[in-house]
């Protein structure tokens, strides 16, 4: 995996949490334009992993670098969440958290406006500015909204909305804070067959169409295997394989995790 | 109506006794209302009475009003059964859809044109069944008729009428009446109930004039039982129609279609209305009313929408908010010269404002930087601790405050600019309301906006689900420092007022009781909607004033935290999210209640726990 354009680099990263290492020595190499997937058993660190590269945890040890461009390094370790977002790196959640009173449009349009930079006085006196970036936000979420497939549901409140459009709302909010990467975690949990065919076929869109790099943790190992230009296996909070989803299957070490070791390789 | 009448090919366009019937009930209600609401005169005076009457102008008026709804009624009846209005096959079309097929450009446009036909109506009517006068239809008569309540109870018939126009209308468009929100109803029913009320009780020994709403005067409507027989009329009307809505709550879908939709002729009539009683009404209140209109209702609807910010729109939950209406009260002081220590230059209170809304501001931000960071308890604790802490310097201070002793007194508001010379008069009370409505009307307006805006939307988002708003780059602690620091000058012109209209400060004017007070209006009336605080504001500030006008009702000022928070009691159990909450906080509120989301920022986030 050489190459001198990735868009995460992670070294070393250790996470500890009291007593309990929940990350050890985790060094992982996201190349720009990729779509790799983590996966691993339930407890194997995968969403602290998220975690710590969208700010919300600071890992004791190592360094993350982020590379919104080939020429720019900006270092996520004791960044502020909302600062990581901005810099570029998107996110959705394990269990969606949507503004559930909200409507879906309106969910969208938060993310988008996250970006802009009305301030309150604008918004009180509605300057030409506030109107200007209301008339993009606007354009830019029916959009988005299109994008994913939400049109139908522009006006539903977002808790009343089936859970695979939860996920592809989930998704297109995301998409509105305009990222260079998308960390997906388990997005096809709770979904039915259809929607997880939409649904990767969505996320393909997303890194051919849009460019954006995607990160994807999933236990949907047909999902995985399908989408996944590389994979990397995590067990115990480390990473014990790495490669393309063929060498993948075949891996002994992550056979053995999943399933628990055979006799002969406990010989 | 009959078989006959349905069967196409038998198109009978003449009118049958069923029509007849109509148009003769609705012509003898007309006639009845016309003795019911007679011309004026006591009781025992001769022109009135059934002949008398009968005699006079205003019947003419009622027959009009007679006959139009029976044609209306009939031609309703005509179309439904399919007599009138074309082939069965195709659609038929109502005398409205004919109206708007008229004009291409809009059809709102030709409601509209329906609505100023109905008012000129109107003006007919009230010209007829006005009070009698002699110079009937002469331009000055017309204006004159509007110094008499029951003019607005025909205005009211009219907008009935203008009611079931609309309604025809709303069968063509995509909204129905269904979609009127709740509270909207219900307090459209208990003021058309209190107006009429008003306006049509044949008891009263004359006519009166807006003079007779003034419970001061006696043989005012407040001392009229007729008055209450309506009003528990009105409730009982509204509360049933409340409890139908809530039973059906847990099976009804939230749809977007709930939300009114507004167009400009009711928007306009909306305004018309609510300014022309916030603006003429003060004038016909006795001095008593006056100054707790000011004092009591007023500065408390700055303060509640100011609270309203933090509370509704950020959630966060503050329970110093007094300490920002103190500042600003003494920050006037002080540039009046009105304490110990000297300012350098002293100011006109109008100059004051813009100090008073930047310190407030400045010490909400200091307070909020390093507090925003805390959540829920934690927060309203530390706020709670700001509140003591400005009142205890007040207090205690005395080398910089006084103290207890009082302020010495401060300057009032006056304009000497470029040749005009106006002083505000302390006995004219009114002169400070309009001076208030200047800063608060725009405030209303402005705060509004800021709620439909990125800023709005953005506080929603922080209050429903901070980690997510984080991740999609908002500075969540930005957002609420400057929702603090927003509520905090606000608070600070109302002590701006405050402090010039009582003209001297005592620091247990800003004790604990009061912040808590404001919160109360805020929650009361609906947190964060603006409507909704203020309706609590104006509700809470008078229910005081009016009891303590009445001695005869035996209240005692001490006991009003008892009354306040039983009233507080039932609202959690029966309506938590307040009288008119906002469509978003209502959702939230009803979602917490089934364990989805937090319903405010206020309670602790959960992150997700390492895998």
């Amino acid at each position: 995996m050489t190459s001198n354009d990735p868009i995460f680099e992670v070294k070393d990263v250790t996470l500890r949490f009291g007593g309990v290492t929940s990350l050890n020595n985790v060094s992982i190499q996201h190349e720009r334009g990729e779509i790799l997937s983590v996966i691993g058993p339930n407890g194997a660190g995968k969403t602290s992993l998220f975690n710590c590269l969208t700010g919300v945890y600071v890992p004791q040890e190592g360094s993350i670098t982020f590379h919104p461009s080939a020429t720019k390094a900006i270092n996520i370790v004791g960044r502020p969440p909302h600062r990581v977002a901005h810099a570029g790196v998107a996110r959705t959640f394990q269990t969606s958290r949507m503004f559930n009173a909200l409507t879906t449009f309106e969910n969208v349009k938060i993310g988008v406006e996250a970006r802009q930079k009305t301030g309150p006085i604008g918004a009180m006196l509605k300057l030409p500015r506030t109107r200007h970036e209301e008339k993009y936000s606007d354009q830019r979420s029916h959009e988005l909204l299109e994008f994913v497939n939400l049109t139908h549901r522009t006006n539903t409140l977002a808790d009343s909305l089936p859970y695979g459009d939860r996920r592809r709302l989930e998704i297109a909010r995301a998409l509105g804070t305009d990222p260079k990467v998308l960390l997906l975690d388990e997005p096809a949990a709770g979904t039915n067959p259809s929607e997880k065919l939409a649904l990767a076929e969505l996320i393909n869109r997303i890194n051919t169409e849009l460019s954006i790099s995607i990160l994807l943790i999933e236990h949907d190992m047909k999902l995985v295997m399908s989408l996944a230009e590389r994979i990397i296996v995590l067990n115990f909070g480390g990473v014990i394989a790495e490669g393309t989803p063929q060498q993948i299957q075949n891996n002994p070490l992550v056979i053995e995790a999943y399933l628990g070791a055979s006799d002969e390789a406990k010989q | 109506m009959s078989v006959e009448a349905s069967a196409p090919q038998k198109r009978n366009r003449s009118l049958n006794s069923d029509d007849v019937r109509r148009i003769g009930t609705a012509i003898a209600g007309g006639l009845v209302l016309a003795i019911m609401t007679g011309p004026d005169g006591a009781i025992s005076d001769p022109t009135y009475g059934v002949k008398a009457s009968l005699l006079s102008g205003h019947v003419v008026g009622y027959l009009i009003f007679g006959v139009i709804i029976g044609c209306l009624l009939t031609y309703r009846a005509k179309v439904k059964d399919g007599t009138w209005g074309g082939d069965r096959t195709t659609p038929r079309r109502t005398l409205m859809e004919r109206a708007m097929s008229l004009s291409p450009v809009s059809r709102y446009a030709s409601l509209t044109v329906t609505a100023f036909a109905v008012a000129i109506i109107t003006l007919i009517f009230a010209d007829f069944s006005g009070p009698v006068l002699r110079n009937k239809m002469s331009m000055h008569a017309i204006a004159h008729q509007f110094l008499y309540t029951r003019t607005y109870g025909y205005l009211i018939l009219a907008f009935a009428l203008w009611f079931i126009v609309v309604n025809q209308a709303m069968r063509l468009t995509t909204f129905r009446l269904r979609s009127i929100p709740r509270p909207l109803f219900v307090l459209g029913a208990i003021i058309t109930i209190l107006l009429f009320s008003l306006t049509s009780d044949p008891f009263l020994p004359a006519r009166f004039s807006w003079r007779a709403l003034n419970p001061g005067v006696a043989n005012s409507l407040f001392h009229h039982w007729t008055t209450y027989l309506w009003l528990s009329f009105g409730l009982a009307v509204s509360l049933s129609w409340m409890f139908k809505r809530d039973s059906a709550r847990g099976t009804r879908p939230l749809r977007r279609s709930h939300a009114l939709v507004v167009t400009p002729s009711m928007r306009f009539l909306t305004y018309v209305a609510a300014g022309f009683v916030v603006f003429e009404a003060p004038k016909f209140m006795s001095t008593y009313w006056q100054i707790s209109l000011f004092q009591q209702i007023g500065v408390f609807c700055l303060l509640a929408i100011g609270l309203n910010i933090v509370v509704g729109f950020a959630g966060l939950l503050d329970l110093g908010y007094v300490a920002f209406y103190a500042l600003g009260a003494y920050v006037t002081a002080y540039f009046s010269g009105a304490l110990p220590i000297h300012p350098p230059f002293h100011l006109n209170p109008f100059l004051i404002i813009p100090f008073a809304i930047i310190i407030a501001m400045l010490s909400g931000v200091l307070l909020g930087l390093p507090t925003l960071r805390l959540r829920g308890d934690y927060l309203a604790i530390v706020t709670l601790g700001f509140g003591e802490i400005v009142y205890v310097l007040a207090n205690d201070w005395t080398q910089a405050t006084a103290g207890s002793a009082g302020t010495g007194s401060i300057t009032n508001f006056s304009i000497h600019f470029l040749g005009i010379n106006y002083a505000w008069n302390p006995v004219n009370y009114l002169s400070y309301y309009y001076l208030l409505l200047g800063i608060l009307i725009p405030a209303i307006f402005l705060f509004d906006f800021l709620n439909h805006s990125k800023v709005g939307r953005t506080w929603a988002a922080i209050r429903e689900d901070e980690v997510a708003a984080q991740s999609l780059g908002i500075n969540a602690l930005k957002y609420k420092v400057m929702a603090f620091a927003m509520g905090a000058s606000t608070a600070g012109v109302a002590g701006v007022f405050t402090a010039v209209k009582v003209g001297v400060l005592f620091p247990n004017t800003f004790v604990l009781q009061l912040s808590i007070s404001i919160l109360v209006l805020v929650i009361f009336g609906g947190m964060g909607s603006i409507v909704g605080v203020l309706f609590g504001a104006i509700v809470l500030q008078w229910l005081p004033s009016y009891l303590n006008f009445h001695s005869y009702l035996g209240f005692e000022e001490t006991n009003l935290y008892l009354y306040i928070g039983a009233l507080l009691i039932v609202m959690m159990i029966f309506r938590p999210q307040g009288l008119v909450p906002s469509r978003r906080r209502r959702r939230e509120i009803l979602d917490s209640q089934e364990g989805l989301g937090s319903a405010d920022a206020l309670s602790a986030i959960t992150y997700e726990q390492p895998s």
